[in-house]
Order: C-alpha cells, then sequence, then structure tokens
C-alpha cells in the first residue's frame, strides 16, 4: 500500500517537474520540429563570388532573425547551400538536385541573372515557388507561375530614376551627345531599353552607341572616340572590372563629360574601396538601398556596422535578406509549406520588405522601381525619387582631380 | 578613319601586347624545355598581382619596387613546387597530359587560398600614377601602360640574356635540344629544369603586376589571363623568347587596328580567331620552336 502511495507520489513529482521544465522552456524549442530546409547554389566561388557570398551572408542573418523569433511555422530554418561556382550549368544542377533528390522545402533565389534566369523554368518544371532577382524581363515574360522578383533587378528599369531626374534639369543644361558602350550579355543589353526610349524623349543624340565582349582589357579607343565625337554623357554599361577600365582610361585620357552613367559594377562596395575619390560622382540605379525608410534597414545597418564595420549595408545583402523576408510572409500567410498555396498567397497579397511594400502581377513582378544613385564622396546617395534623396547630386561632373 | 584613334589604340594594343608577352615569355619556356604545360602559371602571375597590391596598401611600396620582392620570392616558392610536385611527374609517360592536371588542380588550390586571404573582392592596383598619363601631342601614353610595357621589355630582355649569354641558360638551351647529350656532359637536368621553373614562375609574377597596373583582378582572374598565355605561346612558338615577344606585339597590333576600325564585339573575335588559325595552319607558331 504504502509502496504504491510512493509510486503514485513520484508519478505526480515527475509531472510536475516536467510541466515545471516545459515552463522554463524557451518558445523557440517548443515549436521547435524537424527544421525547414531552404535550399539552392550561390555563387561562393569564381566571378561572382564577392555577390555570391553577400547574398549568402543576408539570408543567414534572416535566419538568426526567425530562429530567434520561434522558426517558421513553428520549426527553425536551415540553409543547405551548394557552391555553383558562377556557374550557370552548375547553378541548374543544383537547383534540381536540391528540388528532387534533397527534397528541400522551399528554394532561394540566385545569382546573377543568368542563373536566375536558368533557374526560374526548372521551379516551374518542378511546381516550386522561387524568390529571387530573376534574368530582367524577358525572363519574367516567359508566363512562368512560380518566379516573383522581390525585388528584382531588371536592367530595363536600372536608368529609369537617372532619366526622371534628368528631365528636371533645364533642357539646356542637359548633356547633347551619348557615347553608349554596352556588355554583350543579357544584363547589358536590358539596360539598352531605357536608354534607347529616354534619349528619344529628351532629345539627346546618341553619337556612338557599341557593343563588346567581356573581357575589355582597355577602354582607351572608347574613350578617344567619345571625346572626339564631343559625348558629354558616357554610358559604361557593364559589370567592375569593365567600369574600373573605362573610368581609368576617361581619367588618363581626362575626358570630361557632364556625367557618366555606369551599369552595375559602381554599386558593389569594391567600387569605392578600390577607386577612392575616381569612383566619385559617377551614376547607377538600384532596386534596393540601404537607407530607404522602411521597416528593416536600422536593423541590417547596424548589424553590418557591428560585424563588417561598413556604414550601411551592401545591396546584395540586402537582396538576399529581402527574398528570405518574401517567402517568410508567403509561409506564414499560407500556413502551409505547399507550393501552390505559397504561390498563390503572393500572388493576391502584399509584402512587405527592406525595399518597400510590394504587390505582384501575372509575370511576378512588383511595380517597377526607379531608383538612382551617385557615389558621391565616397559614399552612394540616393537621388532619386526627390522625396526620398539622401544627398543633392553634383552635376556637372567636376573635373578630374589630377 | 581618324589617324589619331588609329595610332592611339595603336599604342594602347602594342603596350598590352608586351604585357601579354612578359606573363607568357615562362610559360612558354616550362613547355618548351620541361615539356610541362603549366596552368597555374597565370595563377602564379596573380600572387604577384595580389602581393603587390597589399605591399601597396599597408607598406605604399611601388608595384614596381615590389617587383624587387615579389619576384625572387616566387622564384623560391617555385623551387619548392618543383621539388614537392613537377619532379615527380616529369617521370611519367605522358608528362604533358600529368603536367596540365597536376598544375590545374594548383592553380585551384592557388586560387581558393587568394580567396581566403584577400577574399573574392575585385581588387585595384593604384599606385599614385594610376590613371596619369604622358601626352605627347594628340598622343596619351598611359602611366600604367608605360609602366608594365617598360616592365615586359626589362623582364624579357633579361631572360633572353639569361639564356644566351650565361653558363646556366646555356645549358637550359642544351637541355631543350639534346637532353641526353647534355647529361653527358655532366648538367644535372633536374637542377636546370627547377632553375627553369623558378624564372618562369617568377617572370609570371612580374608580368601578373604590369597586367594588374591595366585591369582589375579578382581570384578567378588566372583563368581569363591563362587564355591570353596559350595566344601568346601559340603564335610565338613554344619556348621561343623572342617569338613571345613578336607574338606579343602582334596581338597587340592587331587588337589594337580591331579597335580602331571594327565594331568592338567583334574584337575578341578577331583575336581569338587568330589563335584558331595558328592551331589549324602553323601549330608550332610564327617563329621556330625552341630556346
Amino acid at each position: 500500500m504504502k509502496g504504491k502511495r510512493m509510486k503514485g507520489f513520484s508519478l505526480l513529482m515527475t509531472i510536475a517537474v516536467l510541466c515545471g521544465l516545459m515552463l522554463t522552456v524557451p518558445a523557440a524549442a517548443i515549436g521547435a520540429g524537424k527544421p525547414i530546409v531552404i535550399g539552392g547554389s550561390l555563387p561562393l566561388t569564381g566571378e561572382f563570388a564577392e555577390t555570391g557570398q553577400w547574398i549568402e551572408r543576408g539570408m543567414r542573418f534572416w535566419a538568426e532573425g526567425i530562429n530567434a523569433k520561434g522558426g517558421l511555422l513553428g520549426r527553425p530554418v536551415e540553409f543547405k547551400i551548394y557552391d555553383d561556382q558562377s556557374n550557370v550549368g552548375k547553378a541548374v544542377t543544383f537547383a534540381e538536385k536540391a528540388i528532387t533528390v534533397d527534397k528541400v522545402d522551399l528554394l532561394f533565389g540566385g545569382y546573377p541573372g543568368t542563373a536566375a534566369r536558368a533557374v526560374m523554368p526548372v521551379a516551374e518544371k518542378h511546381k516550386v515557388v522561387y524568390v529571387s532577382m530573376g534574368g530582367h524581363m524577358k525572363s519574367f515574360q516567359q508566363g512562368y507561375t512560380y518566379s516573383f522578383g522581390a525585388p528584382p533587378l531588371m536592367g530595363e528599369w536600372w536608368y529609369e530614376g537617372f532619366f526622371q531626374w534628368l528631365a528636371t534639369i533645364p533642357a539646356n543644361q542637359r548633356p547633347k551627345r551619348a557615347a553608349v558602350y554596352t556588355i554583350n550579355n543579357p544584363v547589358g543589353l536590358a539596360l539598352q531599353d531605357s536608354i534607347d526610349r529616354w534619349t528619344k524623349k529628351l532629345n539627346i543624340q546618341v553619337a556612338i552607341n557599341e557593343k563588346y565582349n567581356s573581357p575589355l582589357a582597355d577602354a582607351t579607343s572608347m574613350i578617344v572616340k567619345a571625346k572626339q565625337m564631343n559625348c558629354d554623357i558616357i554610358f559604361a554599361n557593364g559589370f567592375f572590372p569593365d567600369g574600373v577600365t573605362t573610368m581609368k582610361a576617361a581619367k588618363a585620357l581626362d575626358y570630361n563629360p557632364k556625367a557618366i552613367v555606369q551599369g552595375v559594377g559602381s554599386v558593389v562596395p569594391a567600387w569605392i574601396k578600390e577607386l577612392g575619390a575616381d569612383g566619385d560622382f559617377v551614376f547607377s540605379g538600384t532596386s534596393l538601398y540601404n537607407k530607404l525608410n522602411y521597416p528593416g534597414n536600422d536593423k541590417l545597418n547596424a548589424y553590418v556596422k557591428t560585424k563588417y564595420n561598413l556604414d550601411g549595408y551592401p545591396l546584395y545583402f540586402g537582396f538576399g535578406y529581402a527574398w528570405m523576408q518574401t517567402i517568410e510572409q508567403a509561409v506564414t500567410g499560407a500556413k502551409s509549406l505547399d507550393q501552390t498555396k505559397i504561390r498563390d498567397w503572393l500572388k493576391t497579397h502584399k509584402v512587405d520588405t527592406i525595399a518597400g511594400p510590394m504587390t505582384f502581377d501575372k509575370k511576378g513582378l512588383p511595380a517597377p522601381i526607379n531608383f538612382c544613385t551617385q557615389i558621391i564622396n565616397g559614399k552612394v546617395e540616393l537621388i532619386w525619387p526627390k522625396n526620398i534623396r539622401t544627398k543633392e547630386p553634383v552635376y556637372p561632373k567636376p573635373a578630374w582631380k589630377k | 578613319m581618324d589617324s589619331v584613334l588609329i595610332i592611339q589604340s595603336l599604342i594602347s594594343g602594342i603596350m598590352m601586347g608586351m604585357v601579354y608577352a612578359l606573363l607568357g615569355v615562362g610559360f612558354s619556356l616550362t613547355w618548351g624545355v620541361m615539356h610541362v604545360i603549366h596552368i597555374s602559371h597565370a595563377a602564379f602571375g596573380l600572387l604577384g598581382a595580389y602581393l603587390a597590391y597589399s605591399l601597396l596598401q599597408y607598406f605604399g611600396v611601388d608595384p614596381v619596387v615590389s617587383a624587387a620582392v615579389s619576384v625572387p620570392l616566387l622564384f623560391l616558392v617555385a623551387c619548392g613546387v618543383y621539388q614537392l610536385l613537377i619532379r615527380p611527374i616529369t617521370k611519367a609517360k605522358e608528362v604533358i597530359v600529368a603536367s596540365m592536371i597536376l598544375t590545374f588542380g594548383l592553380a585551384i588550390i592557388l586560387e581558393n587560398v587568394m580567396v581566403l586571404i584577400w577574399k573574392a573582392d575585385p581588387r585595384v592596383l593604384t599606385p599614385t600614377y594610376a590613371s596619369g598619363a604622358l601626352i605627347v601631342g594628340p598622343f596619351y601614353f598611359q602611366y600604367p601602360h608605360l609602366v608594365g610595357f617598360s616592365l615586359s621589355i626589362v623582364g624579357i630582355t633579361a631572360i633572353y640574356l639569361f639564356l644566351k649569354k650565361t653558363y646556366t641558360g646555356m645549358a637550359v638551351r642544351a637541355a631543350w635540344q639534346q637532353p641526353e647529350a647534355t647529361q653527358l656532359y655532366g648538367v644535372n637536368l633536374y637542377r636546370i629544369s627547377m632553375i627553369t621553373f623558378a624564372l618562369a614562375v617568377s617572370t609570371a609574377g612580374a608580368g601578373g603586376i604590369s597586367l594588374a597596373l591595366l585591369n582589375s583582378f579578382e581570384p578567378h582572374s588566372h583563368n581569363l589571363w591563362l587564355i591570353y598565355l596559350f595566344l601568346v605561346v601559340i603564335v610565338g612558338g613554344v619556348g621561343n623568347v623572342i617569338g613571345t615577344a613578336m607574338a606579343g606585339l602582334i596581338i597587340g597590333v592587331i587588337t589594337g587596328l580591331s579597335m580602331a576600325f571594327l565594331p568592338y564585339q567583334w574584337v575578341n573575335l578577331v583575336t581569338f580567331g587568330l589563335l584558331m588559325i595558328f592551331l589549324i595552319f602553323r601549330p608550332h607558331g610564327l617563329f621556330k620552336q625552341g630556346v
């Protein structure tokens, strides 16, 4: 009898201790089930490694935050990230592997646009939601229903903000003749779209309009031509290496147009770090900016300041974070990992990201983004739209300091 | 066609071509003398560029002066690499194939070491004269081009004189022409090969610095540089120092003229089309093979 009482007492004590323990366990651990695996590939080595590594850092920062809050749908998240070595073919292979072999719960966005563009049909084939930068407008015109750009990186929109700002300059102060040098790949060709439209609209004569293939070993003759033809604006529609080669030649040959507009090379941190004052006053575009007044940007800026001693998060850190924010809201909104439910939720709801609120059209794109940046005193400043301007633009460009 | 544009394009093209020649001369030597196709040659050149970058950033050392540090340093490193990796494979039945596979692996290792040390970020060598130019009439001689060109002339001349005027250099040439007979004269072939390999790698260091003065670079840039190496060596003839220099000049002239006369998107097509033509019709190059 006594033994039975003792047994009952022990049982009660065990239950009480367990209940007590449960009260002390964090909420995150209660919901901690099997982790949600988010897979795919990034260029962690090779040509696009710098950018790929920043995207990964942005994604991991998001994961730290979501896991600290108790996870996604109450489950912790973890990544399965393959290194595609900046190779589009490998990016496709790893996307296939992540979906069919690893059977990941969610797919994350890749880089660059050529890789994202190639992964989009894979995502469509397997009916898996793919939130990425996309591969410019053409990739979003293929009728895919599972791909979203949140935010996208659209060459077609890249100079939109620059031209909108230029239109506000009195006509007699605008450039008259343009030299356009474009890298012969999907990114460069996409950049030409807004140049074609706006130069006609603003009555700027395109005196030179040439394409070049990568690598651009030397830009001397390009600058000589632009100088000889009195081009007072130059569009260097390329990446970092060709951008640097062009800037060095422009300075060496003392070419001083009213404006230098550079493609996607001048918004990476290395531009300012490596070129110093020679990288100043260059205009470019962006789809995201670290001084935007949307929730989350301050948190990201504080993090990169502490962790990497940077004043403002790099663009691609923000991209990685924003894509994951979108997935997070879609999964939470759909209350499911069912890909079609996630897709349908995204098609019908607004998401709030560090790049601003977004709703998506049939193509999976938000409304056009028209930010224009200029490097001023070694900082990327937002100069358009005017209501969110961080610095007055410097125009015309001051002559080179010798 | 504007004569200023043509001459300016030629000036830049020739200077750039000579930089490729400096980078390629060592590649040509190891291929010619040792039958080793050294795929990591450009990666060693890139290492030279990174050393120059760090010396400039942290100690303010001019890239040309830094060559005085990186060239001997790479010579020593190359001696070690030869003893550890290259020498064992010289006994292989197919030295060329074995060397390509081995040094391809070495290039990947070097690339990753550079990523670890210098990160994947692109770098730009910016000494005070980085964006300056010597102006002669309507022509601009960009200082980085001039410095790279001068380094190339000095480097290639030094290699040429070494091969022609020194005992070791003559032994290298003899080893290329008659290896067995050279051994009979008491020449240590392994020692000669090690010196050749180390010398080649050191010139790669100087070539890397010259090229880095002209363009930005990243840890994977050696893959691109390697294409130019093949170009100068195949056009110039394997193992031929003067041939490599001439090939650099020819490629520079063709690139310069293409940039002046053709749409830019054709320039690489013309340059690499030239490589294909040589491979088909003159696989031994414009000049006689040999050192």
